[in-house]
């Protein structure tokens, strides 16, 4: 698994299938799917962080639904916005969030062969 | 040789983790832990509410067994340096953020935001001077974009000017991303 993170809108899905040579039909947006099929090329979710909301709107666990959806998938690639560099949010969910969309994306750098970070279109390695 | 490392990282960043590992491996003097330098952990948070207490929880599990001594310093950051024991220490402080928001919010009089970044600031000068190894959490709060009513506004200006100046102090300056530490100085 790859990790590409990055702010919103730095170009991070573009980035990722012009280096990977991958088409936009190979992406899932905002969407972890669970029916059990299998791809020759390596899949693309996109807006992972949109996933993680929902997980947490519905009362999900995404913490461990992402892990067991890597055990089928190991080879994906995620792209995920940087969403903890602001001030604190005055809403209880938003802080939750945050922190868990943070928490989560420490957990998957470290499972990932590589995690890149997007700024202004560009990709810098930093695992 | 003395060292001030600045660590720096949004919410969930992984960078209490890693300030803490980089302040145990500063104060360990040898490789066995017997005559590591006296540890201290600087908590600035203030308790107002249960999930205040379950973040203070998280981060006691995330130190325990490290051997940090923890003083409660919401503001008035140097007055810490009198709760400890002469000698070679490591401190670490966590986080500005916060203790610029007591210093700013807490008080009956709202203090400028000049005011505050400079009080900060000195406390932080003296802390790096009398302490041998010194390790500073601070948050990145500067990327969400969103324009916010004038105090939100000034507690942002002061931790600009904040970090911008501890930076300089600094003789490190490591970034947190996805637990994944990035030197920037």
């Amino acid at each position: 698994m790859k990790l590409v993170i990055g702010g919103c809108a730095q170009g991070k899905l573009d980035y990722v299938l012009l280096r990977y040579h991958l088409q936009e039909d190979m992406v899932w947006d905002g969407i972890l799917p669970d029916d059990g099929k299998t791809f020759e090329n390596p899949r693309i979710i996109n807006h992972f962080h949109k996933w993680v909301r929902q997980r947490i709107l519905d009362g999900g666990c995404p913490e461990e639904e992402v892990l067991s959806f890597l055990d089928r998938y190991e080879d994906c690639i995620i792209i995920s916005d940087e969403i903890g560099n602001g001030i604190v949010p005055m809403e209880a969910f938003e802080r939750e969030y945050r922190e868990r969309v943070g928490r989560i994306l420490v957990r998957l750098a470290d499972r990932a062969k590589e995690v890149e970070r997007v700024i202004c279109g560009i990709g810098q390695k930093i695992k | 040789m003395r060292m001030m490392i600045l660590v720096i990282g949004g919410s969930g960043s992984g960078k209490s983790s890693y300030a803490e590992k980089t302040a145990v491996s500063l104060a360990q003097i040898n490789a066995s832990h017997k005559t590591d330098m006296t540890k201290y952990y600087l908590a600035t948070m203030k308790v107002y509410d249960e999930e205040g207490r379950r973040k203070i929880e998280r981060h006691r599990q995330l130190r325990s067994g490290k051997g940090f001594f923890t003083i409660e310093q919401p503001t008035e950051i140097s007055e810490a340096l009198e709760k400890m024991e002469a000698g070679s220490r490591t401190v670490l402080l966590e986080c500005i953020s916060n203790l610029t928001a007591n210093e700013m919010f807490a008080e009956t009089e709202t203090k400028t935001e000049i005011q505050v970044a400079e009080k900060v600031i000195k406390g932080i000068e003296l802390l790096k001077e009398k302490t041998t190894h010194l390790v500073v959490v601070s948050n990145n709060i500067f990327e969400d974009a969103i324009t916010y009513d004038e105090t939100t506004g000034k507690y942002i200006n002061a931790m600009g000017k904040i970090n911008w100046k501890l930076a300089a102090l600094a003789d490190k300056v490591v970034e947190v991303v996805v637990g994944i530490p990035i030197d920037i100085k």
